[in-house]
C-alpha cells in the first residue's frame, strides 16, 4: 500500500473521526489532514495521539479562499494530494413553509457549496497527478427527501449529482468521484429524541443504527488502487432502508 | 530558451499530459488544437492543458475568454508563455 496524502472535512464529527482512524489503520505511512472550523477539540486529540500521521488544519468549507489556503500547505508540504472527503455537513430541519431563507442558504452552502469549493480546489493537484479520489459524503436523505429537510435533502441530492458529473469530466485523467449516502448512525450530529429514534429504528430492515466505522470502512475502499474502475458511484449505506 | 525550443517543449508537454497518440514533432506550429482538421482536443484536454501549462511555465489562464485565444495552437500558447516570462522577469 502506497503512503497517501488524505484531507478530510468535518474531521471534528463522529464519521469525520471515523474516516481518520480507518486510513490511519490502513497504513502506517498515510498522512491524514484534519480539516475543522470551529470544533476542534476531538481532531487535535487525534493528532496528539498520532503526532506524525495527523496534522490537523483551519478550513471553513464554505470558503474558496481557506480551501486554497488549505491545500497549499498540504501540497507545499507533501508534493501531493491522493483523497479529498468532501464529509463536513450540518443539517437544520424545518418545513419548507415556515423555513427561513437563512437556513435554506446556509445549508445549501455548508453541504453543496463546500464540496464544489474542495472539488475546485484540489483538482489542479490531481490533474497534473494524473490520480486522485473524491469522496463526498452525501445522505440517504438525498435519495429518499424526507419532509422536513428540503434544504437538507435538495443539498445532499445536489452532492450526487455534481458527483456524477464531475467523475464523468476527469474519469479519463485517472481521479474517480464517488458518493456515499449514509442513513441513520450513532453519530454525534443525530439529535432524534427517544420516540423519534425508535421510529426510526422500525424503518430500517437491520434494525440498528449503521456505526461511523462501517461508513468509514467503505470511504476507505472507495479511496484505494482496488477501487479504481468505480466512479460516478452512489453508494448507500443505510442497513437496507431504500 | 529560444522559440523554436520553447515550441518543441510544448508539444511534448502536449503529448505527454494528454496522452497523445500522435508524436511531438508531427505536430505542426499552427495546427488547430481544437475542432475539425486540428488535433482534436476536446474541454477536458483544455482543462489538463491549462493546468500543464500552469505547473511548467507559471502560466495561469484564469478564464475561458483568454483559453480560447491562448489555446488555438502551438504557436499562440508560445507567445503567451514568452509574454509571460518577460513579464515576471
Amino acid at each position: 500500500m502506497n503512503p497517501r496524502v488524505i484531507l478530510i472535512t468535518g474531521a471534528n464529527g463522529g464519521l469525520g473521526q471515523a474516516i481518520a482512524r480507518a486510513f490511519l489503520q490502513e497504513s502506517a505511512e498515510n498522512q491524514i489532514w484534519l480539516g475543522v472550523h470551529r470544533r476542534l477539540d476531538k481532531a487535535e486529540k487525534l493528532t496528539a495521539e498520532n503526532p506524525d500521521r495527523c496534522r490537523t488544519i483551519t478550513l471553513d468549507v464554505t470558503s474558496p479562499d481557506s480551501w486554497k489556503a488549505a491545500v497549499a500547505e498540504i501540497v507545499a508540504r507533501h508534493q501531493r494530494l491522493d483523497v479529498l472527503v468532501n464529509n463536513a455537513g450540518h443539517h437544520q430541519d424545518s418545513l419548507l413553509a415556515t423555513m427561513a431563507l437563512d437556513s435554506w442558504q446556509k445549508i445549501l452552502a455548508l453541504n453543496l457549496d463546500s464540496v464544489f469549493h474542495g472539488c475546485q480546489a484540489v483538482l489542479p493537484t490531481m490533474i497534473s497527478q494524473r490520480n486522485g479520489r473524491i469522496i463526498n459524503i452525501a445522505s440517504l436523505s438525498a435519495l429518499s427527501a424526507p419532509a422536513g429537510q428540503a434544504n437538507y435533502a435538495a443539498a445532499k441530492a445536489g452532492v450526487v449529482a455534481l458527483t456524477q458529473s464531475l467523475a464523468k469530466e476527469v474519469a479519463r485523467i485517472g481521479i474517480t468521484v464517488n458518493a456515499v449516502c449514509p442513513g441513520y448512525l450513532d453519530a454525534d450530529s443525530l439529535t432524534l429524541d427517544e420516540p423519534g429514534r425508535k421510529r426510526a429504528v422500525e424503518r430500517i430492515p437491520m434494525r440498528r443504527f449503521g456505526k461511523p466505522s462501517e461508513v468509514a470502512a467503505a470511504v476507505r475502499f472507495l479511496a484505494c488502487a482496488e477501487a479504481s474502475y468505480i466512479t460516478a458511484s452512489t453508494l448507500k449505506i443505510d442497513g437496507g432502508i431504500l | 530558451m529560444n522559440n523554436l525550443e520553447l515550441k518543441s517543449q510544448i508539444k511534448q508537454v502536449l503529448v505527454e499530459n494528454l496522452m497523445l497518440q500522435t508524436a511531438a514533432d508531427e505536430i505542426a506550429d499552427d495546427l488547430p488544437l481544437f475542432g475539425p482538421g486540428g488535433l482534436g482536443l476536446d474541454s477536458v484536454d483544455a482543462l489538463q492543458l491549462v493546468v500543464a501549462l500552469d505547473k511548467n511555465y507559471g502560466l495561469k489562464i484564469s478564464d475561458a475568454e483568454a483559453a480560447k485565444g491562448i489555446l488555438k495552437n502551438v504557436n499562440t500558447i508560445a507567445a503567451a508563455v514568452q509574454q509571460h516570462q518577460t513579464l515576471t522577469k
